[in-house]
């Protein structure tokens, strides 16, 4: 069965590229959220294999959803999205459970790399 | 078909733009008050966004800009610095570089040297005094532009608008271009030509305008399944997808309720509870699916349970019962057509057919929306492993596909949604059975019928068909309505068109047997078949 990834991302741009690089690969991307509100409500829903997570959202941090989707479903893997200079928060997100994170700009391989990577860990 | 770069670049520039209106509206903000620690938040947080997509997109000398500013913005939230006096003066010039810079991008021109600026940054940075020259500020305020959004928000209504002009447009424009043709004059006819294809054009793009993601629909049903799986006491995994498939925003409008519908009832009737399930075989937790798809020039949307599935035996039991059919035709019906029951109007308030097959339950309305549209709607069930139903819409609403053909001297129209196929049948080709013409059509055997016979004489039973009724070639129209199939016999058919309906006025709007009329080039007056309506009227009249 094909995994099932959440898109969490305050740009409309980062998060249509993401969605097209994780498509082609053959992953299902079940939904999109561009605030911390709708990325704990679709989580909830949508149930999806991993989410990638932006660091920076605009009604909330990265942290603060990282560690309310870890509470509701402590499986789900999370993959935090952050550009150079988050380097702090990106190592709290990692002691908080998130599984990996993807430094922006992405390649397509880094993405998808660390997306298999951190879907493995989960077998 | 635009590329993905070209796309990208697009939202990028659109976003961007956004970003720095927003960002001169938060910096001004700050001044007033520095401690507004939510414009701050925002600042940081634009600063973040454009330094990212900016490098995405590869332009490198923007995304450098905005990551030393929300550095600076950084230092500030942490009460390492304070907005005020020469820090403030470099922020300001910092937003209005990026703003020269986006536009820079969006003209294809050179980029503006940035150096200066990003020099004082790291002054700033590093806790020195940035270096400030008087006329660099003046030169600034001299190249000031103000940017509008390059989006803007529209009343529908407005849309609708557009829409109607266009149609009456193309109506007079193919009257122009015949009437060009008949008179001969060149001059004209080049005219005439050069007006034809500007109207296409603008009819496409003020169709173009009106879509909108189907998933600006389907993104609203997993908090509806969710209400529904929990007040139910069932778990449902629902899947999305096509999302981002195109529609017209109307069609989208009226199909909301039948969608919901729908929904609602695959996990209230559909899908089992877990206990049921699991003594059924299947895992505790049912699948819906709510897709999106393009078929042609028609957006499917089906949804899909791993339910209890359709009873056909119950439902042909029913229908028998409430005299829709008699026992023996019943019989002979396949399931596709026994299911098509569910859609007769008060049919389904059948209790026991709810409780049984778990469906039923209004589907008629549902049906009635689609078929307002000139849609379909299909049904297709394995009993025990789910249901799917299809809606099969137009894209948009305004100029429909139709197949033009002449009756008695006439012509007609009839949409290409509803028809299957054209045949040209011998009379050896046609069967009697039961009073009734029968042809096999693809390997179906498929009831005909004379269409001026069936215009003819009100609602009074079909005198019982012979083979001497039809001598020669019959020009035999296929349509296709709530999975029935019927012939038509016409006298010629004409060509297919792309025709603007236009609603029937009184008092012939009485008249449901035409769904509205349309001006043909010619200036004649075509008339537009609406097939739900005759195929109703069929079921009705024959013996």
């Amino acid at each position: 069965m094909k995994n099932r990834i959440l898109i969490v991302d305050d740009s409309f741009y980062m998060r249509t590229m993401l969605k097209n690089m994780l498509t082609d690969a053959g992953y299902e991307v079940v939904g999109e959220a561009a605030n911390g509100q709708q990325a704990l409500e679709m989580a909830a829903s949508a149930k999806p294999d991993l989410i990638t997570l932006d660091v920076i959202l605009p009604d909330n941090t990265g942290l603060d959803v990282l560690k309310g989707i870890r509470q509701n479903d402590p499986d789900v893997k999370v993959v935090m999205c952050s550009a150079v200079g988050q380097e702090v928060i990106v190592n709290e997100a990692l002691e908080s459970g998130a599984s990996a994170y993807i430094v922006k700009p992405f390649s397509e391989e880094k993405v998808l790399e660390i997306v298999s990577g951190a879907l493995q860990t989960a077998e | 078909m635009k590329s993905r770069e070209q796309e990208y670049r697009e939202m990028y520039m659109a976003e961007a733009l956004e970003a720095y209106d927003a960002m001169s509206r938060h910096i001004s903000e700050l001044e007033r008050n520095p401690h507004d620690s939510q414009a701050l938040n925002e600042l940081f947080r634009l600063m973040h966004n454009l330094k990212s997509n900016s490098r995405a997109m590869g332009y490198t000398s923007i995304g450098e800009v905005a990551h030393h500013m929300e550095t600076i913005f950084g230092l500030i939230r942490s009460k390492e610095r304070e907005f005020s006096g020469s820090l403030a003066a470099v922020l300001f010039t910092g937003v209005d570089m990026i703003g020269a810079m986006i536009r820079a991008v969006g003209d294809d021109e050179v980029v503006p040297d940035s150096n200066v600026l990003l020099d004082n940054l790291d002054r700033l940075v590093r806790g020195e005094e940035p270096v400030l020259e008087g006329e660099l500020a003046d030169e600034e305020d001299a190249t000031r532009k103000l940017e509008l959004s390059d989006l803007v928000y529209i009343q529908i209504k407005k849309l609708d608008h557009l829409l109607n002009l266009v149609g009456e447009l193309i109506i007079d424009r193919d009257r122009i271009l015949t009437l060009s043709q008949e008179i001969g004059n060149s001059a004209l006819q080049t005219s005439a030509a050069h007006l034809f294809r500007i109207t296409d054009e603008l009819q496409y793009s003020v169709m173009d305008a009106r879509l909108v993601n189907v998933g600006s629909l389907l993104n609203k049903f997993p908090r509806v399944v969710r209400d529904v799986a929990s007040a139910e006491q069932k778990q449902v995994e629902l899947t999305l997808s096509g999302q981002d498939i195109q529609i017209d925003r109307n069609i989208l409008q009226i199909i909301t309720d039948a969608l919901l519908h729908l929904v609602r009832n695959a996990v209230a009737h559909g899908l089992e509870t877990p206990a049921e399930r699991e003594k059924a075989g299947k895992p505790a937790q049912g699948q819906l699916t709510l897709s999106a798809q393009t078929e042609r020039d028609d957006v499917l949307i089906q949804v899909t349970d791993d339910g209890r599935g359709i009873d056909v035996e119950s439902v042909r039991r029913k229908a028998v019962e409430r005299g829709l059919v008699g026992k023996e035709a019943a019989r002979q019906l396949d399931d596709k057509a026994v299911r098509a029951f569910l859609f007769e109007p008060g049919f389904s308030m059948a209790k026991e057919v709810t409780e049984i097959s778990g469906r039923g339950v209004g589907l008629d309305v549902v049906k009635l929306a689609i078929d307002s549209l000139g849609g379909q709607l299909r049904v297709d069930s394995v009993l025990g492993q789910g249901t799917t139903f299809t809606l099969v819409l137009p894209t948009s609403i305004a100029v429909k596909g139709a197949l033009l053909f002449e009756l008695d001297e006439r012509s007609y129209a009839i949409p290409l949604m509803h028809t299957d196929s054209v045949v040209s049948l011998w009379p050896d080709d046609l069967h009697v059975v039961g009073g009734l013409l029968m042809a096999e059509v693809q390997g179906e055997n498929v009831p005909v019928v004379s269409l001026r016979r069936l215009l003819q004489n009100g609602d009074e039973p079909l005198q019982p068909a012979t083979r001497a009724e039809v001598q020669g070639r019959q020009d035999i129209i296929i349509v296709n309505y709530n999975n029935r199939k019927l012939g038509l016999i016409v006298d010629r058919f004409l060509r297919q068109q792309n025709i603007v309906i236009k609603p029937m006025t009184k008092p012939l709007d009485t008249i449901e047997l035409f769904g509205g009329v349309t001006l043909l080039g010619s200036g004649q007056v075509c008339l537009v078949l609406d097939v739900p309506a005759l195929t109703r009227l069929f079921l009705a009249r024959r013996l």
